[in-house]
This record gives C-alpha cells, sequence and structure tokens, in this order.
C-alpha cells in the first residue's frame, strides 16, 4: 500500500546574493553573539514557496496540481520526492517514489541513445538486468532505429523527446510525480505517447501531476489541488477545481510571494 | 544500487573529459612524465642525488600528488556540478563523492604508469612484494578523499570563494610538501614543524609512496593517517548531519 502524507509544510528558499559569502559571514562570526543572528535574519532575502501545506495521498489517488506560475507546484512535488527537505512540517511516504521531472538523467550529448538509455535507467532506479529487458521495448516504441547506436548529439528534437519518453515509461512508477507533463513530439508520435501515457500511469499506485494542461489533467486525475502563493487554497474534484482555476485567471493573476523575514 | 550509480558516474566523467582523444587519460599521464624528467635531471643535481635514487622519489611522489590534488580541487564542484542530478532526482549524496573518489582512482591508475616505468629504469629493486601494500594505502585515501570531497563540497557550494582559497593553497602545498624534496633537508625545529610534522598532506602523500618505493611506511605515517581519518570522519559527519538538508537549497 501506497501512501504520501505531508503535513503543514514550509519551504523558503534563501537567495544568496554577492554580500553572502565567505567574507560576511566570517565577520558576522567575528562580530559575535545575538546580534549577528539578529543582523542576519534581516540581511536574508528568501522566497516563501510553500505555507503550511497539507496533502494525504493513498493507492489510486490521481492528482493534478493547478496553478499560476510561482504557485509552488513544482516545489511540493520536490518535497513530495524528497529533493527539498522542509523547513517546517514533514513529509512522509510509503512505498516507492519515482520523480520524473528530468526523464534522461545524466544526460550525455556524445554518448550514444543505447549508452544514455542505461545511464538514465541507472538513475530512475533499475538495475542493469531491467534495463537490458526493457530495451527491446524502448527500441520498438521510439521507433528511433539505428540512430540509437549514434551519439545523441545527432538527435533531432523531436527524436530525444521520443528517446527520453521511451525510458521514462518503462520505470515501475511506484509513485509517480509528473513536472508539466512530459511534452510529446510529432502529432503521430503523439497519439501512441498518449496511450502508453495512460498505461503508464495505471500502473502507478499514486499520480501526482503538476501542469498548465488542463485537458491532460482532466484525463489523467481524478482529483486535483488549486495552489496560489505557496498555499493549497482549494481542492475537490478537478471539475470544479478547474472552474475556480479558469476564474481566479481572470480576476487576478498572482505572482509567488516574496519577502524578506 | 547505488554502486552502479557511482561507478557510472565516475567512468562517464572520465569518457566526458577524454572524449575523442586517442590516448585518453593517459594525457595527464603525459603530462606527467614530462614534468618527473624535465625537474628530475634539475634536481638530482640541486639535491645532490644520484638519478636512480632521485627519479623513482619525485616520480613516486608526482603521482600520488596528483591523485591527492585532483580530488581536492574537484570536491570543489562536487555539489555545484552535481545540482542538475540531485535537483531532479532523489539523491544520496555520499554517491556524487563516491564517483568523483572512483574517477580520480581510474586517472590514478592511469598516471601509475609513470611511475612503474621509472623504477623500471631506474630502480627495478623498488617494486618488490613490499609495494603491495600500495593497495591497502590506497584504501585509506579513498576513505579520506570521500570525507574531503563531502566537506570541501558542501563549504565551496555555500561559499564559493572557498574554491579559490582552495585552488592557492594546492599550489603553495605542492612547494612546501615535501613531494621534490625529503623532510630531512629542512631543519628539524622549526620549517620541519611546519610542513612535515602537521602537514595533513605530508602523512597522506608519504602512506603511499612509502611502499611504491618498496619500504613499509612508518608508524608514525600510519598513526598520521589513522588520525587524519578519524578526525576528518568526525568532523564531516557532523557536518553534513547538520547541513545536509541545506544543500539542495543552496546550489
Amino acid at each position: 500500500m501506497a501512501r504520501v502524507e505531508v503535513k503543514d509544510i514550509s519551504i523558503d528558499f534563501p537567495v544568496y546574493g554577492v554580500q553572502r559569502s565567505l567574507r560576511k559571514a566570517f565577520f558576522e562570526r567575528a562580530a559575535g553573539g545575538i546580534i549577528r543572528r539578529a543582523g542576519r535574519r534581516q540581511a536574508q532575502t528568501v522566497v516563501n514557496a510553500l505555507d503550511r501545506v497539507s496533502l494525504t495521498l493513498e493507492d489510486d489517488d490521481r492528482v493534478g496540481i493547478i496553478g499560476h506560475n510561482g504557485a509552488g507546484k513544482t516545489t511540493l512535488l520536490k518535497a513530495i520526492a524528497g529533493i527539498y527537505e522542509p523547513i517546517a512540517g514533514e513529509v512522509r511516504i510509503e512505498g516507492k517514489v519515482t520523480p520524473l521531472f528530468d526523464v534522461l538523467p545524466g544526460l550525455d550529448f556524445d554518448d550514444t541513445g543505447y549508452e544514455n538509455i542505461v545511464t538514465a535507467g541507472i538513475l530512475l532506479g533499475m538495475t542493469r538486468r531491467d534495463i537490458r529487458a526493457a530495451v527491446p521495448q524502448i527500441e520498438a516504441f521510439s521507433e528511433l532505429g539505428d540512430y540509437l547506436s549514434l551519439p545523441v548529439r545527432t538527435y533531432s528534437e523531436g527524436m530525444m523527446t521520443r528517446l527520453g519518453f521511451s525510458v521514462a515509461t518503462t520505470v515501475e512508477p511506484g509513485i509517480l510525480l509528473i513536472d508539466e507533463g512530459i511534452a510529446t513530439g510529432d502529432a503521430r508520435f503523439g497519439e501512441r505517447a498518449a496511450r502508453r501515457m495512460a498505461e503508464f500511469i495505471g500502473r502507478s499506485s499514486i499520480l501526482v501531476l503538476a501542469s498548465h494542461d488542463e485537458d491532460f489533467i482532466q484525463r489523467a486525475c481524478n482529483k486535483a489541488i488549486l495552489m496560489r502563493a505557496g498555499r493549497i487554497i482549494e481542492r475537490g474534484s478537478v471539475d470544479e477545481v478547474l472552474r475556480l482555476y479558469r476564474q481566479s485567471r481572470q480576476d487576478d493573476v498572482g505572482p509567488a510571494r516574496a519577502g524578506t523575514t | 544500487m547505488q554502486w552502479e550509480i557511482w561507478a557510472r558516474l565516475g567512468w562517464l566523467e572520465v569518457k566526458r573529459r577524454y572524449r575523442r582523444t586517442v590516448i585518453g587519460p593517459f594525457w595527464s599521464a603525459v603530462s606527467i612524465c614530462i614534468f618527473v624528467f624535465a625537474l628530475g635531471s634539475v634536481g638530482s643535481s640541486l639535491f645532490h642525488r644520484t638519478a636512480a635514487d632521485y627519479m623513482p622519489f619525485l616520480a613516486s611522489g608526482m603521482v600520488v600528488w596528483v591523485l591527492l590534488s585532483n580530488t581536492i580541487t574537484e570536491s570543489c564542484d562536487l555539489f555545484i556540478d552535481g545540482a542538475n542530478l540531485f535537483r531532479q532526482l532523489r539523491f544520496n549524496y555520499s554517491v556524487l563523492a563516491y564517483a568523483l573518489i572512483w574517477r580520480t582512482m581510474i586517472g590514478f591508475l592511469h598516471n601509475l604508469v609513470v611511475y612503474v616505468g621509472v623504477a623500471l629504469i631506474y630502480a627495478p629493486a623498488f617494486l618488490s612484494p613490499v609495494t603491495l601494500l600500495v593497495l591497502p594505502s590506497l584504501f585509506a585515501i579513498a576513505l579520506n578523499g570521500v570525507w574531503i570531497a563531502i566537506a570541501i563540497g558542501m563549504l565551496c557550494q555555500r561559499f564559493r570563494d572557498v574554491q579559490q582559497l582552495v585552488s592557492i593553497t594546492l599550489q603553495l602545498a605542492m612547494f612546501v610538501t615535501p613531494i621534490f624534496w625529503s623532510p630531512g633537508f629542512v631543519p628539524e625545529h622549526g620549517t620541519r614543524f611546519f610542513v612535515v610534522l602537521v602537514n595533513p598532506l605530508y602523512y597522506l602523500v608519504e602512506i603511499v609512496r612509502a611502499p611504491l618505493l618498496g619500504q613499509v611506511p612508518s608508524l608514525a605515517t600510519v598513526l598520521g593517517v589513522l588520525l587524519i581519518t578519524v578526525v576528518g570522519w568526525l568532523v564531516t559527519y557532523q557536518l553534513f548531519r547538520r547541513y545536509r538538508k541545506r544543500i539542495a537549497y543552496w546550489s
């Protein structure tokens, strides 16, 4: 049984500028004591990306995260993935998490398609044996043929997308996290990709999907949350949340809050 | 599997660096070779040592020094270059350190050819069963390399000035650490205290160099390395435990 439990998490991104380097920290330290702390608080600029967010997901939940740019969608996904550990609150995960933010991690343009399949596969948590078993499937689906033996730098953008998509969708997903939908190349591929994507998502225990593509969310998800300025402001059925989102889009365009703490 | 990840990442980096060259990592060996022969001819007369004595000494010192200095230099970029991986995937940061050690060791094995060649020419007797002690010594270097990579990697990622300081320090360290000259050359009281006795790099060089020259490392060397390992790991462990969470935010 898979489970995602996000409890009251907050994430601040410190913004480091030129002045916040060793010199400053060194002199602050030299000044010593309580003043340093107070001074430091004022000097440090942070972007508050998530503000007390809570979310519980269980088997067969397919959640679409909807929101404007900078609303905190990606940060929430990355917090669930364990990439950013929250400064407050906690994230509890039961089950294997597959974050698909980068479909070809470790990509080396001078390596061949086959070599990149191995690198990406290993980084996505597959064993060599899994990868070997998946290669025929990847060959067939990507339709790259002999190109797979050539360095990836000879590929067109569409071919790269096909390779990445084919590799990513062979992973055993578990709890699947997708950011912005894995873009899918040309139209003919698009249709097959959509089918493969549906099948891939079907194999996952939980899906969390952040996207601006309303159709994709409607197709893939059975619930949705709406985020704004680092908070979850609505949760419910996909249709309901999408309606609220369209409404809010007309009302205002809310940028992320940035502030000094 | 974790080891598959670091083995792959380390190897990829070696390949990437020497892509489309004919002799690949041996380029580094070529550069050491030229250096050793040029400095060796000057140095042997400068320090009044025979070529048979001085050349293997210099070659072994250089080969080990390059290993250490590469490890330290590349540690500076550990988390800066690694960011595009660990910001996309759930990642054990230590994997990046293992990959770094792995690739510097691959480089070392290529460079070792220079020493073996020099030893065969000038003093074949140095290559004896005792030389095999180099294996546990290299293990000790790898063990220390991991904490060095993590500690320096974190410092450099957070404070970008540290990288410059490290490169200046290393430049200087190459001359003040007994690599071209034996510790006996500096007065016992005073200078030797700083460049030998409290210089951790001296012990790390010496533990590998001694077996290469057919000697068992001295007790002082072994104890020195042991101390460096224990202290280094303790400090790094505290640092890592405390700031590990921040690494993703520092990039």
